[in-house]
C-alpha cells in the first residue's frame, strides 16, 4: 500500500499535514495516518478562539478500535474550525489532505523549520 | 519475537496489517474493520485464531477429570457437545475461560486463550497431579491451526468446498470429527462472534489447503479487531478484560456456568461461599466511544464502575461497553439506567441495558 504524499504540505513525524498560507496554518491528518488507523469513526478538536501548543495534544482521533492524540503542529490561535468534519468522520478516510480539521494563526514562523517536507516525510513513512 | 501461526504469509500476501498479540504475530485487521464485522454479520468470514490453545483429556476417567477440573457441567452434557466454562482456582478466582469439546466417552479437547496456554497447562497438570483420574492430559497446542468461519453463509461455504457432512445436522455448541483431504479434522459449532459458524481444528498442512478453498469462494478474511467488535457486540466476555485472575466467575454475569448442583469441582467451596463485589453491566452511549479504563458515574457523579470492554458498533453506529459496576453503588435490584460515561474529563450519557447490544443469528 502507498499512501497518498502531497508536494506542497509539510508535515509532522506524527502524520499530521500543515497547508502554509501567509501566516495561516491548515492542519489534518495524513492519508498514511488515516490508513494506518482505518476506519474513523470520532473526531475531536477545540473551536476557533482557542490556542494550541506545538508538540501538544489538541484534540483525538477514534478508529473503531483505537483512540490517537492529534499532536500540535505548531502553536497559535485557533481562527477557523471545521467543526462540520465531526459530524462525517468517516471523510478522512475518503479524502485525508482535504479534511483539514483547523486553522491556525501562526505565533512563531521558527517552529515551521522542524516540520518535514514531502520528500522527508515521504522517508519517514518509509521507515515505518 | 513473537510466533507466527502456520497462515502467517498468506495474510501478509493478503495486506493484513500484523501485530503481535499473545506472544503471536497476529492479522488484526485486512481492509477494514466495519467491512469485516459486516462480512460476519452479513455474509461469511474467517479468522486464523491459530494461537489458540488446545488441549486433551483422554481415557476412562477424562469426563469425570474434567467435570472435576472446571465450574460448568460435562458429565450432564450430551456427547459431542461443546460447553463453554470458566476455569477456576481453589479461591473461585478464574484462570481462563475455555471451551470443553466432548469428542468422545474417553476423549476430551480443551480450547484455551493463547495468552493463558501456559498458565492453564501448568494448574491443570497441577490438579492432575494431586487428584487421581485414570487419564492422560497432553498440551498439543503447537499440532494445530485452528480456524473460525463465522457467518449467515457457513453452511453454504462448507458445502460448497466439501468440508463435513451434513453440517446443517450438527446442532450449535456441539462437534465431530470427520476429514478433509483424508486429513483428520474437527468441526465444531463454535465461535465467538453470535453468528452461526464453526470452528476448524486440523494440522498446519490440512489447514492451508482449507485456508485457500475458503478464499477461492469468496469467504472475507477477518482479523482479530474485527471479532473484537463482533464479539463486544454479542456481550461476550474476553479474558483479560471481563475476566481476569483477581475476579470469580460470579463478578462477571457467569453465575449460569457454575453449577454448584454437580459433584465436587475446583473452587466449588469457595464459590459457595462467594459475594460478589462486582456486576457486568452493559451500556449504550449515543455521543462518545467508551474505552476500556474509562469511569462510569450515576446521576449524582458517583464514580460506580470501570468500563472493561468499548468500542463502536459497527452494527448499531453508537459507543457500546461492558463495564464492572460495584454491587454495593449499583446494586442487582436497582432500576436506574441513566448513567454518565467520562471520557477525557467530558461528561456522556450511557444507557444500561439489559440485552445484547446486537442479536447474532447463531442456532
Amino acid at each position: 500500500m502507498s499512501a497518498k504524499i502531497l508536494p506542497n504540505l509539510k508535515y509532522t513525524d506524527d502524520h499530521e499535514w500543515v497547508l502554509i498560507e501567509g501566516d495561516t496554518a491548515t492542519v489534518g491528518i495524513t492519508d498514511f495516518a488515516q490508513n494506518a488507523l482505518g476506519d474513523i469513526v470520532f473526531l475531536e478538536f477545540p473551536e476557533a478562539g482557542e490556542s494550541i501548543e506545538k508538540g501538544n495534544s489538541f484534540g483525538v482521533v477514534e478508529s473503531i478500535k483505537s483512540v490517537s492524540d492529534l499532536l500540535a503542529p505548531i502553536s497559535g490561535e485557533i481562527i477557523e474550525s471545521n467543526t462540520d468534519l465531526c459530524d462525517t468522520p468517516d471523510q478522512v478516510n475518503q479524502a485525508a489532505f482535504e479534511s483539514w480539521m483547523v486553522k491556525v494563526k501562526i505565533a512563531d514562523s521558527s517552529e515551521l523549520d522542524d516540520l518535514m517536507d514531502a520528500d522527508a516525510y515521504q522517508k519517514h513513512c518509509d521507515a515505518q | 519475537m513473537s510466533a507466527k501461526t502456520s497462515l502467517y504469509d498468506a495474510h501478509v500476501k493478503l495486506g493484513a496489517k500484523m501485530a503481535p498479540f499473545a506472544g503471536f504475530d497476529m492479522p488484526i485487521q485486512y481492509t477494514s474493520v466495519k467491512d469485516e464485522v459486516l462480512a460476519v454479520r452479513n455474509a461469511v468470514g474467517i479468522f486464523d485464531v491459530s494461537h489458540m490453545g488446545e488441549f486433551f483429556v483422554e481415557g476412562k476417567e477424562a469426563i469425570s477429570f474434567v467435570d472435576y477440573l472446571v465450574t460448568n457441567d460435562i458429565k450432564g452434557a450430551e456427547m459431542n457437545k461443546a460447553v463453554y466454562s470458566p476455569l477456576c482456582r481453589d479461591n473461585g478466582t478464574v484462570i481462563d475461560d475455555l471451551i470443553v469439546y466432548k469428542l468422545r466417552e474417553e476423549k476430551i479437547m480443551i480450547c484455551v486463550n493463547a495468552a493463558n496456554i501456559d498458565k492453564d497447562w501448568s494448574w491443570i497438570s497441577s490438579v492432575k497431579e494431586r487428584t487421581h483420574f485414570d487419564c492422560n492430559i497432553s498440551n498439543r497446542s503447537a499440532e494445530f491451526s485452528l480456524l473460525a468461519l463465522q457467518g449467515p453463509k457457513t453452511e453454504e461455504v462448507l458445502s460448497k468446498i466439501g468440508l463435513g457432512e451434513n453440517v446443517s445436522t450438527i446442532p450449535y455448541y456441539a462437534a465431530i470429527e470427520t476429514s478433509f483431504n483424508g486429513h483428520p479434522v474437527t468441526l465444531a459449532r463454535t465461535g465467538y462472534t453470535g453468528e452461526d459458524g464453526f470452528e476448524i481444528f486440523s494440522s498446519h498442512e490440512n489447514i492451508a489447503f482449507i485456508w485457500d478453498a475458503f478464499m477461492a469462494n469468496g469467504v472475507v478474511p477477518c482479523g482479530l479487531a474485527s471479532r473484537d467488535v463482533l464479539r463486544l457486540e454479542v456481550g461476550y466476555p474476553l479474558y483479560g478484560h471481563e475476566l481476569n485472575d483477581d475476579i470469580t466467575p460470579l463478578d462477571s454475569a457467569l453465575k449460569w456456568t457454575i453449577k454448584m448442583d454437580k459433584e465436587d469441582f475446583v473452587g466449588k467451596a469457595a464459590l459457595a461461599d462467594y459475594n460478589p463485589k462486582l456486576r457486568l453491566i452493559k451500556l449504550v452511549m449515543d455521543k462518545g466511544i467508551p474505552r476500556p479504563g474509562y469511569q462510569v458515574e450515576n446521576k449524582e457523579g458517583k464514580v460506580i464502575g470501570t468500563i472493561v470492554s468499548g468500542t463502536m458498533s459497527v452494527v448499531l453506529g453508537k459507543g457500546v461497553a461492558l463495564a464492572h459496576a460495584d454491587r454495593d453503588l449499583f446494586p442487582l435490584k436497582s432500576e436506574e439506567t441513566d448513567f454518565i460515561v467520562d471520557i477525557r474529563g467530558r461528561k456522556y450519557d450511557a444507557k444500561y441495558v439489559k440485552q445484547p447490544f446486537v442479536t447474532g443469528g447463531h442456532k
